[in-house]
């Protein structure tokens, strides 16, 4: 990391108060954590992807995730004293804050992968534009770095679903099913994290006007809408608590022990 | 990583060829020309640089799936990253492979197929397993490394598509083998556990590496199409010696005991001693060693390794399941992305 970059990351460390601290390192572990277990699914795909190209780039896509939920976990280590790869790796699965979507597998299905990716990108393009705005400027200088790589994943994603809602009868047939599928669960993206008010009220993580979820569903529609296919997209998070508050899924624990295999052999070692 | 060493060629002079011109391409050939798609060159030649570089691409594709099965458990996010980087890497070898040999006639579809089918082979080396994170770094260091040193010298062929695309891949397989390195040295410099995983790893892969640059040549190797058309440059014999020249020693110093092995059907290791003749010879400098089992090595080429239906099975799967993508492609009405 270049030094004048880490200087405004790190500059003012201290100057939350400890709610607010608590409430941020939540909030942007919901962010990493989403992004880890995205990347950490699609990098599963390499070598195996569809067409050699598009194995290339969404690999490239998947390090990107991985690479962001990397600088996430720095700025939460550095605020909470810890390291990266103890929260990646390290934590109980009742400590991850990641949504639901991002832990259901994808059965080898690439209109499963490209859906759950459709859904992650739309919605981190809008929390790092929310963070880009935040009061505390280490957390903006991050934000505003990672939102630029979050652009082309969203044209990505976008081009894709395009691109197989104007294919042939069995990739519309596939897209719309990937959607149908996925778009009830992704309601799990818009839970807020604990004390996700005190962030709004004092602009570290202000709103946006209008409302983050109807922007997020409003350009899903438009887009999905324009690929010929369609989509009811949720307008709220499901009432019960869910990954941010620490309930995950059956299958999260078996995610996290597949993923800390070998880090488990010997945790407190250099890999 | 890859290289073709041991791709079995067949190579030979063809009766109907015009003996002035292929005086001509053999004459250019020897004077360090580089041939290009559109020059005249003998039947046998582009039918044998077509198998060889498809040959070549097919184990970039193969190679990408034993380590592709441990990005979802590197132990870091650096390992992680690094990893998913470096198989990403090994598809675009592929990619540009394939882009190699479709200028040579063949399309991209029918060497996938040939390839689960069968009809085409891939690098014999990917036929043995990777049980543990050790042999990711084994596969990075050893393996990439003799690739590198195979490499080199087929970027001093002749026939011009294939040297630059080897002069490309040879500067990421560079870093892959840096990583390797350093992965290696990693667990050799860490706990008890870390060691003995990395020995495991390195009894299982070393006569895997030896076995890499392929079976001992034949006598005339140099007179044969092969070599005189440059198509390959140096002996198999002389890589492998340049490589145990390189790598026992390095081995030695990382705290490494070079066994000889036996293994089972699953290629695992299940009897091993030091290997007795290794020692370095104080005139020549080169390292003696115990050659590899080459029936072992015949034996898995023709199918019977630990890996072979493993390998063959996930590279149909990845082929039938992208089927309908593939389609959707090429009917519909928008152009494959650009790649990354
Ligand atoms: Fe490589
Ligand atoms: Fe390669």
């Amino acid at each position: 990391m270049p030094a004048a970059r880490a200087a405004t990351e790190d500059t003012a460390m201290t100057e939350l108060d400890d709610a607010t601290r608590h409430a941020l390192c939540d909030l942007l572990l919901a962010i990493a954590d989403d992004k880890l277990m995205l990347g950490h699914r699609n990098s599963d795909w390499t070598g195996l992807g569809p067409i050699l190209e598009e194995d290339i780039a969404f690999s490239s896509i998947a390090q990107d995730e991985i690479a962001h939920a990397q600088a996430l976990y720095e700025f939460v280590g550095r605020l909470a004293g810890t390291t990266a790869d103890a929260l990646a790796f390290g934590r109980s699965p009742d400590a991850y804050r990641c949504a639901a979507v991002v832990e259901r597998s994808d059965d080898n299905d690439w209109a499963i992968a490209l859906a759950r990716q459709l859904f992650c990108d739309h919605l981190d393009q809008l929390r790092l534009q929310r963070l880009s705005n935040s009061s505390y400027a280490p957390i903006a200088a991050l934000a505003r770095r990672l939102a630029a790589e979050e652009q082309v994943h969203v044209e990505h994603a976008d081009g894709w679903v395009r691109r197989l809602g104007s294919g042939t009868d069995e990739s519309r047939q596939r897209m719309q099913a990937a959607l149908d599928t996925l778009a009830p669960l992704s309601a799990s993206l818009l839970e807020a994290v604990a004390d996700q008010a005190t962030l709004e009220a004092n602009g570290v993580y202000p709103p946006l006007d209008p409302p983050m979820t109807a922007t997020w569903c409003a350009k899903l529609t438009t887009l999905v809408d324009d690929a010929g296919l369609h989509l009811a997209c949720p307008e709220s998070a499901p009432n019960t608590p869910g990954g941010r508050r620490g309930v995950h899924t059956p299958e999260f624990p078996s995610i996290l022990d597949e993923m800390c295999e070998v880090y488990r052999i010997e945790p407190d070692a250099a890999w | 990583m890859s290289g073709s060493s041991n791709v079995g060629m067949h190579v030979d002079h063809d009766l109907h060829d015009d003996p002035e011109k292929l005086a001509e391409f053999e004459s250019r050939v020897a004077d360090g020309h580089l041939i290009e798609h559109d020059d005249w060159m003998p039947d046998a030649y582009r039918k044998g640089m077509l198998k060889m570089a498809e040959h070549h691409a097919n184990s970039e594709i193969i190679g990408a799936l034993p380590e592709g099965e441990w990005i979802t458990r590197a132990p870091s996010l650096r390992r992680k990253l690094a990893l998913t980087a470096k198989v990403q890497d090994e598809v675009g070898h592929g990619q540009m492979l394939y882009r190699v040999s479709q200028d040579l006639g063949k399309s991209r579809d029918d060497m996938l197929r040939d390839l689960i089918t069968g009809k085409t082979k891939y690098h014999n080396v990917f036929n043995y397993p990777a049980p543990t994170w050790g042999d990711i770094a084994m596969i990075q260091w050893l393996i990439d490394g003799a690739a590198i040193m195979n490499q080199k010298t087929l970027a001093d062929g002749a026939f011009g598509p294939y040297v630059r695309t080897m002069k490309r891949i040879n500067m990421e397989e560079a870093f892959h083998f840096k990583s390797g390195e350093d992965m290696v040295l990693t667990l050799m410099s860490g706990t008890p556990r870390q060691k003995k995983m990395a020995q495991d790893a390195f009894d299982r892969w070393w006569y895997p590496s030896l076995m890499f640059f392929g079976p001992p040549d034949k006598p005339d190797a140099e007179n044969l199409p092969p070599m005189k058309w440059r198509m390959k440059t140096v002996k198999n014999d002389e890589l492998r010696q340049r490589f145990v020249d390189r790598f026992a020693p390095a081995a030695l110093d990382l705290g490494f005991v070079i066994n000889v092995v036996e293994k089972d059907a699953d290629g695992l290791v299940v009897a091993k001693r030091p290997d007795e003749q290794l020692r370095q010879d104080e005139t020549t400098g080169h390292y003696a060693f115990t050659e590899p089992d080459w029936e072992e090595f015949y034996r898995v080429i023709r199918g019977g390794g630990p890996c072979n239906r493993q390998r063959l099975a996930l590279r149909r799967l990845s082929y039938e399941q992208g089927q309908w993508v593939r389609r959707a492609i090429l009917q519909g009405q928008a152009g494959l992305p650009p790649a990354a």
